[in-house]
């Protein structure tokens, strides 16, 4: 999973959790989850819908963190 | 309770892990109050870690274990932490599963052993560099339905 891949280069600032959106529907229908796979960031910041190369994730990262 | 995996997926398994480097410490956080799967998703990684002693498994209760289940972050039950154990000491990861690793979340749970085994994220040069110097707190949570 490439957001643990991420996790794993600086795990003091960075949290990467799988959630199974069947176990936990209310927390995938508070951040509104309609495709899966889904990544949300930081609580809503940006979201990511489906699965994306490295640079796609990353540059949604880069955008969440400037708000 | 029967096995959950069979001969055959244990031994393919063993079979992926036979290129395991380093010791991976699997932590299970279950919860006797209320996990309807806590306890075949425990089972399953229990089997999983038979398949190398390079994989090993520690079971924690979330409400009784509290402190360490904070230390973590895990507020729900169940969740699979995959951390890099050296010698005693037990390295979090940041890497986290919270439900039923079934379907296509099976082979990623066991990707990321292999991953934390390597000790490599397998990351481009350019994206290591960007999140090694990240200096705020980021939460990735990639909500997907395991089949």
């Amino acid at each position: 999973m490439l957001a643990h891949q991420m996790a794993m280069e600086n795990p003091v600032m960075i949290r990467a959790e799988g959630v199974d959106a069947t176990e936990f529907p209310d927390l995938a229908s508070q951040f509104h989850v309609q495709g899966v796979p889904q990544t949300v960031i930081n609580s809503g910041t940006g979201t990511v819908v489906g699965a994306v190369p490295e640079q796609n994730l990353l540059d949604a990262i880069q955008r969440a963190l400037k708000n | 309770m029967d096995k959950l995996l069979d001969d055959q997926i244990i031994q393919q398994i063993g079979e992926a892990f036979a290129q395991l480097k380093e010791p991976v410490q699997i932590l299970f956080f279950g919860s006797r109050t209320q996990c309807d799967y806590c306890a075949e998703v425990q089972q399953l990684l229990e089997e999983v870690a038979t398949t190398h002693d390079k994989v090993n498994v520690t079971v924690y209760d979330i409400q009784a274990d509290r402190e360490l289940a904070d230390q973590y972050h895990v507020d729900k039950a169940p969740t699979i932490v995959v951390a890099a154990a050296d010698g005693s000491q037990i390295s979090n990861l940041g890497i986290q599963f919270s439900g039923i690793p079934s379907g296509h979340e099976f082979a990623t749970l066991l990707n990321d052993i292999m991953m934390v085994s390597s000790r490599d994220s397998g990351l481009s040069a350019e994206v290591r560099e960007f999140l090694k110097h990240l200096n705020q707190p980021l939460l990735l949570q990639v909500f997907v339905t395991p089949t």
